[in-house]
């Protein structure tokens, strides 16, 4: 698991109140129990900690925490690459 | 009429803000967009406002974050030196009622609705001493009017609305006027979105599908009020807040359906 899964899940933890557990590849945001409002404080919260741009247009995408880990991890790699 | 101003308008991507920034920039105004959520929307309404031949300049900042206020207001700083006009628009919300709204819901309204406008003002404000300035913020009928799953969003439009009194007043000796636009329905993204958790709460259709004036008021009904706030005709309109709802607040809710 990277460093950066970690990190996500902690923000995660911390905003949703949700068990760590539940954030598995393919759990999706109802299963966290995230309503519309711990969604954004998240996605703001990681944009934050990494410095990366998440803007609704690809956060709408997103179907399960997989999907989301991969791309964050993939922000972060091209923001470490630029 | 607004040629070599330059206009701060936040939530400026879509919506009422978009309408807001175009109307303005089609008076020749210079617009910064300030934007949070939705990136290529807001470059799109750069690119629009950069067509009607004036500067564009866009903001990533969520206004609901002090820090990031302060960022944004020193890029502008950087970047443009002055502000002649400062729109605050950017607002966000909760779908809830009174009883099952938590201490961060609540805070994350007000901090976007109420808190910001205070915040930005204040910096606003440095950038327009000596040369005064307009400042419009958009308030809503939810401010006083109960309005199904508003509750949060209401008592922060009412916050707004005594602020926009009491800058209007402290203000006024520097030249910089102060008002407030406030609307019914408006058919934007947020306006719809609204519309269908009201129809929800109510378990019955919203009676705002219409106004006295035969049509739902549109985001540019809204920039056109705004536009002669900013103007030198509106001199003397201190700390108001201008209705625009097509007759919507003069007709009870119950005969609203029935066209008044």
């Amino acid at each position: 698991m990277s460093a950066t899964e970690e990190t996500v899940k902690d923000i995660i933890v911390k905003i949703v109140h949700c068990d760590r557990e539940v954030l598995t590849p393919t759990a999706t945001f109802q299963d966290m129990k995230a309503d519309s409002l711990d969604m954004v404080q998240v996605l703001v919260a990681l944009e934050d900690e990494f410095g990366i741009e998440i803007p609704d247009e690809d956060a709408q995408k997103f179907k399960n925490f997989g999907d989301f880990i991969a791309y964050v991890e993939a922000k972060v790699a091209e923001k470490g690459n630029a | 009429m607004l040629k070599g101003k330059v206009a701060l308008v936040t939530g400026g991507s879509r919506g009422i803000g978009r309408a807001i920034a175009l109307k303005l920039a089609e008076q020749g105004a210079d617009v910064i967009i300030n934007f949070f959520r939705r990136r290529q929307a807001a470059e799109q309404t750069a690119k629009d406002v950069e067509s009607l031949g004036v500067a564009a300049k866009v903001i990533k900042a969520n206004v609901g974050d002090p820090e990031k206020i302060d960022e944004m207001f020193d890029i502008i700083g950087s970047s443009f030196g002055r502000l002649d006009i400062f729109i605050n628009n950017a607002a966000s919300g909760l779908p809830r009622s009174a009883l099952d709204l938590d201490a961060k819901g609540w805070d994350w309204t007000m901090d976007i609705n109420a808190k910001a406008f205070l915040l930005c003002t204040q910096r606003a404000v440095k950038l327009m001493e000596g040369r005064g300035g307009k400042i419009v913020t958009i308030s809503s009928l939810g401010s006083y009017l109960v309005l199904p799953g508003y509750v949060a969003i209401g008592i922060s439009k009412a916050a707004l609305e005594a602020l926009t009194r009491y800058l209007a007043i402290e203000l006024a000796a520097k030249g910089i006027c102060v008002n407030a636009v406030a609307a019914s329905l408006v058919t934007t993204e947020a306006g719809m979105l609204y519309t269908r958790v009201a129809q929800e709460q109510l378990g019955e259709a919203f009676p705002w599908q219409t106004t006295p004036a035969g049509r739902l008021v549109a985001p540019e009904d809204i920039a056109n009020v705004v536009a002669f706030l900013c103007s030198e005709e509106a001199f003397m309109i201190r700390g108001q807040i201008i209705l625009v709802d097509g007759g919507t607040s003069l007709v009870p809710f119950s005969l609203m359906s029935k066209g008044g």
